[in-house]
């Protein structure tokens, strides 16, 4: 039976990894992620879980690491600065191919920055912060009711291939209250059978051992054409966007997380002028959902680009409209009020299709 | 004809080329874990958890599972284990560099959580693979390819006495300090390395061995003289000793 | 319909906890519901203002820009703010008993209400709040007030303060009064 909660969307990212199975939570505080792990130490015990405060994000990554060896599924919530410090694990589990799955309430960086929400980590989320060619799954939910149908989602992405999942969300929409609706509780991580690769000792299987460095150059060699080929794969198969009143449109919005939703009144409100107004609202963000905009209408004479940070995915919309329309930006990061409004959008929008 | 295999059991492995240098104490240690595990029949679910560092080869000896860890972590990889599978028994390997320098943090936090997960901390006073450069463990004066005078206190501080630091930690259950210069210390090491497995079976606590080990190779000796200096200059600094032993309390219970 | 509230006043004013019933209230009533709070103010102490935002469908944008449609200002030094961020066609209700000087503004509608004086009457001050709520959803419409009386009993009962359902009870019902008059005038 369907159950509706009023949660922070903080909570409402515990409650439903809960929901979908997860019983291992690592985490250390920092604002504004530890609203999460506030509630799986209170709820993860009620279910057989446990929530373990570690030391500091080294630790909780590198524990995240060890739990995921034993082929379950845990999880972990930071923030800014915490993020940074579990690039080194991200990295290590990318390549050692262990699954896990991450929120990081992005705030203002760069440095301890300001505890306020931002989207200023989406280099860092898509790029990655550690060394070599890996890649983590990022998925971007724009309202509590998303992170909720996206957990399912994120989960079967990490134990099908085998691959982190970091979940962004400003801390403005992590911190935001809203009605949520969960499904009753199911657990996603029961479908995956992980007896054949996870580290249980050698009773049925003869010796395993987890290693992301090489003995030999060719080891290494293979190590990342296998990972190439894994993400070859992803990218095909997993891109993900929502994209609303783009077949006659003059101006295309671009915008995830809460710019994302915005968009829908600010969409509805040029439409309801005669205004041909639409908007692509990418949810996974590596992969980068290029197939959105393979086939962007002739009728389109600008994008506009809107984030919560200098300009960071803009330059992902560039290369994926290679030059065929100019892809114009406003963004920025920090203050009492840290994202756009939707007056201001709508400016630049209106802006944009007068043709300036 | 009876081969190493049958004599030391299903838990040490030979199929690997040797990696460890000759001399090098480490191949005692292994050894050490290799019959603990194999005496106390727990191989089957037994994780080891290695360190970068010479003792990151240490799990190639033996036939359990493995994860080599980031530089310094494995205690936090071992806690996250743990967590997973309670039942199971998980312990670190690690050197002095991958123990107390870049890995203080997680070894200190692992001993105070009290968690029962075993570390054995391979005490050579030099890093071993890079080439012999300082360690927080290298003796004062000690001539290493970064300290080319001798290590100088008033730069890097005196040696880091590790048991020391976690003996007032309510959650360690058994810690000492041995070594394997001399037969007589291997026989006293493998007496500990022995009880803190059984201390995590019996779910007494954390528990920890330091062993001092010589490094021909780091300290440029040869092998007999890299064991005389362990045993005469490295032990007049990292005294040998049982600092707890949660065992016998719980024996008297 | 969509509403854009403002729940604004002073510390210990309860201006948090109209803009947490109103929204617990939209869950009884199946309406979706995003509460935000101000930014870059001290939760105690200072001026708070608690911003909900409530539609039948998806919320789309969930910050209150200076677009509010239904609005509070519970004490002086928040009045002009509150004025301020109602958008043309809105309605500002004022607490009367704190709020001396009335500034016109064209556009906006201004409901006046002695609460604080109406709460002292009831015998507890602190139930004023409770009273605005009570005037605020009876005049817009916005809201049943029986789902906010059912909202402010589970969370009374939950706190385990119980025998301050009834006072609350009647400070919600005086508001609805209050409001039914205000509106005949």
């Amino acid at each position: 039976m369907k159950e509706t909660l009023f949660l922070k969307n903080t909570e409402a990212f515990a409650e439903s990894m809960i929901r979908c199975g997860i019983r291992g939570h690592f985490a250390y505080p920092i604002t504004p992620a530890t609203d999460v792990m506030k509630y799986t130490a209170r709820k993860l015990p009620e279910v057989g879980g446990r929530m373990v405060q570690m030391e500091s994000e080294l630790a909780v990554s590198n524990a995240l690491a060890g739990y995921a060896c034993a082929g379950k599924l845990g999880a972990t919530s930071t923030s800014g600065p915490g993020m940074t410090l579990m690039q080194e694990a991200i990295g290590f589990m990318a390549a050692g191919e262990l699954p896990c799955i991450m929120l990081d309430a992005m705030r203002v960086g760069p440095g301890d920055g300001d505890i306020i929400g931002a989207q200023s980590t989406y280099y860092q989320a898509t790029r990655g912060g550690a060394h070599g060619d890996y890649r983590v799954i990022v998925l971007a939910p724009s309202c509590g009711q998303e992170i909720v149908e996206l957990m399912p989602v994120g989960i079967k992405l990490s134990l099908t291939y085998r691959n982190p999942v970091l979940f962004v969300v400003d801390g403005v929409t992590c911190q935001m209250t809203e009605t949520t609706t969960f499904d009753d509780p199911y657990d996603y991580t029961a479908d995956f059978d992980t007896s054949d690769w996870s580290y249980t000792g050698a009773d049925d299987h003869s010796k395993r051992f987890l290693l992301t460095g090489s003995y030999t150059h060719e080891q290494g060699y293979e190590m990342n054409e296998r990972m190439r080929r894994k993400y070859e794969e992803i990218t095909e198969k997993e891109q993900r966007w929502e994209q609303v009143e783009v077949d006659d449109a003059e101006v295309l919005v671009v915008a995830f997380g809460i710019h994302g939703r915005m968009c829908k009144d600010l969409v509805a409100n040029f439409r309801n002028e005669g205004k041909r107004v639409g908007f692509i609202r990418p949810i996974s963000l590596w992969p980068f959902p290029n197939k959105a905009f393979e086939n962007i209408p002739s009728s389109v004479k600008s994008i506009l680009v809107v984030e919560m940070n200098h300009g960071q995915m803009v330059d992902d919309v560039r290369l994926a409209v290679n030059g065929r329309v100019p892809v114009h930006f406003l963004g920025k990061t920090g203050g009492d009020i840290p994202m756009c409004t939707l007056a201001e959008m709508s400016c630049e929008v209106s802006k944009l299709l007068e043709g300036e | 004809m009876q081969t190493l295999a049958d004599y030391y059991g299903e838990t040490l492995k030979f199929d690997k080329l040797y990696n460890y240098c000759p001399g090098c104490g480490h191949g005692i240690v292994t050894r050490l874990v290799v019959e603990t595990i194999e005496a106390l029949g727990i191989r089957e679910k037994t994780m080891s958890v290695v360190g970068i560092g010479c003792g990151g080869f240490s799990h190639h000896y033996m036939n359990v599972d493995a994860i080599e860890a980031i530089h310094g972590r494995s205690p936090a990889t071992a806690i996250g284990y743990k967590v997973a599978l309670p039942d199971h028994v998980v312990f670190t390997y690690q050197g002095d560099g991958d123990t107390s320098a870049i890995g203080l943090h997680e070894i200190m936090h692992a001993a105070n959580r009290g968690m029962p997960i075993t570390c054995i901390m391979v005490n050579n006073s030099v890093f071993g693979m890079t080439g012999g450069q300082m360690s927080p463990t290298t003796i004062p004066g000690q001539v290493t390819t970064t300290t080319a005078t001798g290590r100088d206190v008033d730069i890097h501080g005196h040696p880091l006495l590790v048991p020391e630091m976690m003996r007032a930690m309510n959650g360690v259950a058994y810690l000492a300090r041995e070594s394997v210069v001399d037969a007589k210390s291997i026989n006293k090491a493998a007496k500990s390395i022995r009880k803190a497995f059984e201390c995590q079976i019996k779910g007494l606590g954390f528990s920890f061995v330091e062993v001092i080990s010589p490094c021909p190779t780091g300290l440029h000796l040869k092998v007999p003289d890299a064991y005389e200096f362990a045993a005469k200059e490295t032990l007049s600094y990292f005294k040998p000793q049982v600092f707890k032993n949660a065992l016998e309390n719980n024996d008297e219970v | 319909m969509k509403y854009k509230c403002a729940f604004s006043g002073s510390g210990g004013q309860g201006a948090a906890l109209m803009a947490k019933l109103t929204c617990l209230a939209c869950i009884t009533e199946s309406k979706q519901v995003v509460m935000t709070q101000t930014y870059g103010v001290e939760q105690r102490g200072g001026d708070s203002t608690g911003f909900v935002v409530i539609s039948d469908e998806a919320i789309g944008n969930p910050i209150v820009e200076n677009d509010a449609n239904v609005a509070v200002a519970m004490s002086e030094s928040i009045y002009q703010a509150t004025l301020d961020g109602v958008r043309k066609g809105g309605t500002l209700f004022v607490n009367s008993s704190m709020v001396k000087n009335e500034v016109e503004r064209p556009g906006v509608k201004q409901v006046h209400l002695p609460v604080s004086e109406m709460a002292q009457e009831l015998g507890n001050v602190r139930v004023a709040n409770i009273i605005m709520l009570g005037a605020v959803v009876s005049a817009t419409g916005m809201l049943k007030a029986d789902s906010i009386a059912g909202a402010l009993t589970d969370i009374l009962t939950q706190k385990k303060k119980d025998k301050l359902v009834d006072i609350n009870i009647q400070a919600l019902n005086k508001g609805v009064e209050a409001a039914e008059k205000e509106v005949c005038k």
